[in-house]
């Protein structure tokens, strides 16, 4: 009688095994598939993201550029007065290298396109040195390029060879190298960067435009004279966006 | 059967132990998810500025920030969406107690260097505008009150109205699965 109860005994075990088995086995699935579908949102969030802060390319030339007596420097194609994006910047700003990465070309793209007159104000917010003369010795040399384009050159190379915050950068032999390098041929350039001539001119511009705009900090982008949010400005596409729609308007 | 009755008994007398319990996981859940989320959410739009706001910090090479700056809102928003719907809790809440010490640890340190800085938590960062005092005493102490809730999720995984729950994904063979699908949505975020 014993051997019959354990017959009935290991059935019913085995029967059990089974219902455990299918359940491990559909929480298995359950597990994979969530596993899948958590992983898709993720990369698409991501793939999102990226393409958020992607910069666009500069597509073709740039439109024309002019040096202003004031030291602020336009580019727009000819006949466009609308709208205006002036962006206050500091060659010696860790932020506004970000900015000019990230959405420097789609300003050039959008002044070529006839969509905007971008206008560059370099200003010095820094007090406290390296950082305020490191500003002070780049922005006054910059001054000292007359030619819109190579202003330009000058512009973005200054940017890309930015030093730290910590160091004493922008040395004079550089700033003279550098705008060889970016082909800047104006006659006086060299004695006008070793002379810092522009230096008091650039001190009092962007004293002038800190104080008359109340400017917090750069960088600074403004639309039709608005400031705009930073989360649009370092986003290419809502940049792109929000000045196209000001176009409209 | 057997098996299926006997689940049952073992988490209804467990339930009914402690109901209170498992609704406070429920609220840490929420609470660490929609702090996380939102920070996410107000980053992710701009991660150049996210990647600036890592920077601020001046604690990781250059490379390192940018790979956080855009990683992170990413990073937040899938954890804290796991936490309010209740898959993976536990891991999640790892994830979420290690990225509140580093904020903590960054916070400190930039406090501790005299750093004058925006914490950038919700957007934002840098350094801050002349006239703005920075406010790390209470990033820190919200910072830590979030880490309590990470660790009780931790301790005490689920809760209420979680989806893992729902799909029968927890018990006692699931921990072992759960590691290694966290691993794979870490990857992937």
């Amino acid at each position: 009688m014993s051997k019959r109860t354990s017959e009935a005994a290991r059935a019913r075990i085995a029967a059990q095994r089974e219902v455990l088995r299918k359940q491990e086995q559909r929480k298995r699935m359950t597990m994979i598939i969530t596993v899948a579908v958590v992983a898709v949102v993720a990369v698409a969030i991501g793939w999102w993201s990226m393409r958020q802060g992607a910069a666009e390319k500069v597509a073709g030339g740039l439109a024309p550029i002019t040096v202003q007596e004031d030291g602020s420097v336009v580019m727009a194609k000819a006949g466009v007065t609308s709208p205006v994006v002036d962006i206050y910047e500091d060659y010696q700003c860790p932020a506004c290298k970000q900015l000019e990465e990230t959405s420097g070309s789609t300003l050039k793209n959008l002044a070529a396109e006839g969509k905007a007159k971008v206008v560059y104000h370099m200003i010095t917010i820094f007090q406290q040195d390296p950082t305020k003369s490191n500003s002070l010795r780049a922005a006054s040399a910059a001054r000292c390029v007359t030619d819109g384009a190579q202003w330009m050159t000058y512009h973005d190379l200054l940017y890309k060879r930015q030093p730290d915050e910590t160091t004493s950068g922008f040395g004079i032999d550089d700033l003279v190298k550098w705008g060889k390098e970016a082909g800047v041929t104006a006659p006086g350039f060299e004695s006008c960067v070793r002379d810092q001539r522009n230096s008091a001119a650039h001190q009092q511009n962007s004293a002038q435009l800190i104080s008359s705009l109340k400017l917090e900090g750069t960088p600074t982008v403004m639309l039709d004279g608005k400031p705009m949010d930073t989360n649009t400005a370092f986003a290419p596409s809502a940049l792109r966006d929000a000045v196209l729609s000001a176009a409209k308007s | 059967m057997v098996q299926l009755a006997s689940g049952t008994s073992v988490s209804e007398r467990l339930q009914s132990e402690k109901p209170a319990l498992s609704w406070v996981t429920t609220a840490a859940r929420l609470i660490l998810a929609a702090v996380l989320v939102a920070a996410g959410a107000l980053k992710i739009g701009a991660p150049a500025l996210s990647v600036q706001a890592v920077r601020g910090y001046q604690l990781l090479p250059d490379s390192v920030a940018q790979v956080v700056g855009y990683g992170l809102p990413v990073l937040e928003i899938i954890v804290g969406v796991l936490l309010a719907v209740g898959l993976f809790t536990r891991v999640a809440g790892v994830v979420s107690g290690l990225l509140m010490i580093a904020f903590i640890v960054g916070i400190g340190s930039a406090w501790a260097r005299g750093l004058r800085i925006d914490c950038g938590c919700f957007g934002g960062g840098g350094p801050l505008a002349a006239g703005r005092e920075p406010t790390y005493f209470w990033e820190l102490m919200r910072d830590v009150g979030l880490l309590a809730c990470a660790a009780w999720i931790v301790v005490k995984p689920s809760g209420r109205l979680s989806m893992e729950s729902a799909l029968g994904l927890t018990g006692p063979s699931g921990s072992g699965d759960d590691d290694s699908a966290a691993e794979n949505g870490d990857s992937a975020a």
